[in-house]
């Protein structure tokens, strides 16, 4: 029992706040339907991105994993704050801590109004969630887009 | 077989016996005051859940332990783990928010007494599933605020399983508390 205190609070003292970067290579906007209403237009939003961040250092004795995601925070037409993750990774081992990813969206990105047009440029960031064996869940941001990234007009599928 | 505890229970008299249920009873009316205590303190209805399913693995397994709080002025972001219950179903669920949209606040002469009243509109994941959880809102577009039980901040492993085992044979169930009570029954100061 005291240890198991003793363990979970020492996570409170081995802290660490890795930095590491991001960037978008290429953001695409197509048509496509939605996954629940097949007869709906709904635009969907392809994006490229490359992260690197050594994020070994949150790694102590005490953390069983490290959950990562990459969100896209804008604003919509009409002032919708919007959060959406287009990607994420577990990663269970210190040695697979050293990220390098050349990543596309995992998830559908779409809008709350369908349309992507009207919508504010785009920041992304790399965040992460500690896991411990026992005791309290951390949060931190790895890395953000030094610039916004706008969204550009929808392509038509030929 | 019980012949001994029968003798001292009759030699201890009806007031022993009397006041041997009101300990019982006081730490049991303490126990749920404790619980509901700490419901008020996190704002949530249950402080405590454990894990029923596999759908947040490697994070969570089924019968490891976790704290939530609720706090009313805070707005959930994604990558924050939930959990939620969607009105019909019995079983509150245990997942992490993927998507997050903030309403504005409607700017028509009046202000919103906290954030809460602000809409926002949430969209869940399991860590082991392929797909969002659409299909688990029973016909709901997205999941709000007042379909949240709370948020979790801490985690406890293996704990749970009591409860889960207590559940899968009611008899253990019926065997401890039995026990506990012929315990406290039984027992001399």
């Amino acid at each position: 029992m005291v240890l198991l205190a003793a363990i979970s609070l020492s996570s409170y003292i081995l802290t660490a706040n890795p930095k590491g970067e991001i960037a978008v290579s290429s953001i695409q906007v197509f048509p496509g339907n939605a996954r629940r209403y097949s007869n709906k237009d709904q635009d969907f939003a392809f994006v490229h991105f490359n992260a690197t961040a050594d994020l070994s250092p949150l790694f102590n004795w005490n953390t069983k994993q490290l959950f990562l995601w990459v969100s896209a925070e804008y604003e919509n037409k009409r002032g919708v704050k919007n959060e959406v993750v287009i990607w994420d990774r577990i990663v269970r081992r210190k040695e697979d801590a050293r990220l390098s990813i050349l990543g596309r969206n995992k998830y559908a990105f779409r809008e709350l109004s369908a349309s992507f047009k009207g919508a504010a440029p785009a920041h992304y960031t790399l965040k992460y969630n500690v896991m411990p064996y026992v005791g309290v869940l951390t949060y931190g941001e790895a890395a953000r887009t030094t610039d916004s990234v706008p969204f550009p007009d929808r392509q038509e599928l030929s | 077989m019980f012949a001994d505890e029968l003798k001292t229970l009759r030699r201890l008299g009806v007031r022993h016996v009397l006041l041997q249920i009101l300990n019982f009873v006081s730490v049991l009316a303490s126990g749920l005051m404790i619980w509901k205590g700490l419901g008020l303190i996190t704002n949530t209805e249950s402080p405590i859940v454990v894990v029923l399913s596999g759908s947040m693995e490697p994070a969570f397994y089924r019968g490891d332990l976790l704290f939530l709080t609720n706090p009313s002025d805070a707005r959930y972001q994604t990558g924050d783990i939930t959990v939620y219950k969607i009105p019909g179903a019995d079983i509150p669920i245990v997942h992490r928010v993927l998507e997050t949209h903030d309403y504005p606040p409607n700017n028509k002469g009046a202000v919103a007494a906290s954030p809460l009243v602000q809409r926002q509109l949430l969209l869940t994941k399991g860590d082991n599933n392929a797909i969002d959880d659409i299909e688990l809102y029973q016909g709901l577009e997205w999941l709000e605020r007042k379909h949240i039980v709370g948020k979790v901040r801490g985690f406890l492993p293996y704990v749970g399983y009591v409860t889960i085992a207590m559940n899968d044979f009611p008899q253990l169930k019926y065997a401890l508390l039995g026990g506990l009570g012929l315990l406290a029954l039984i027992q001399r100061e």
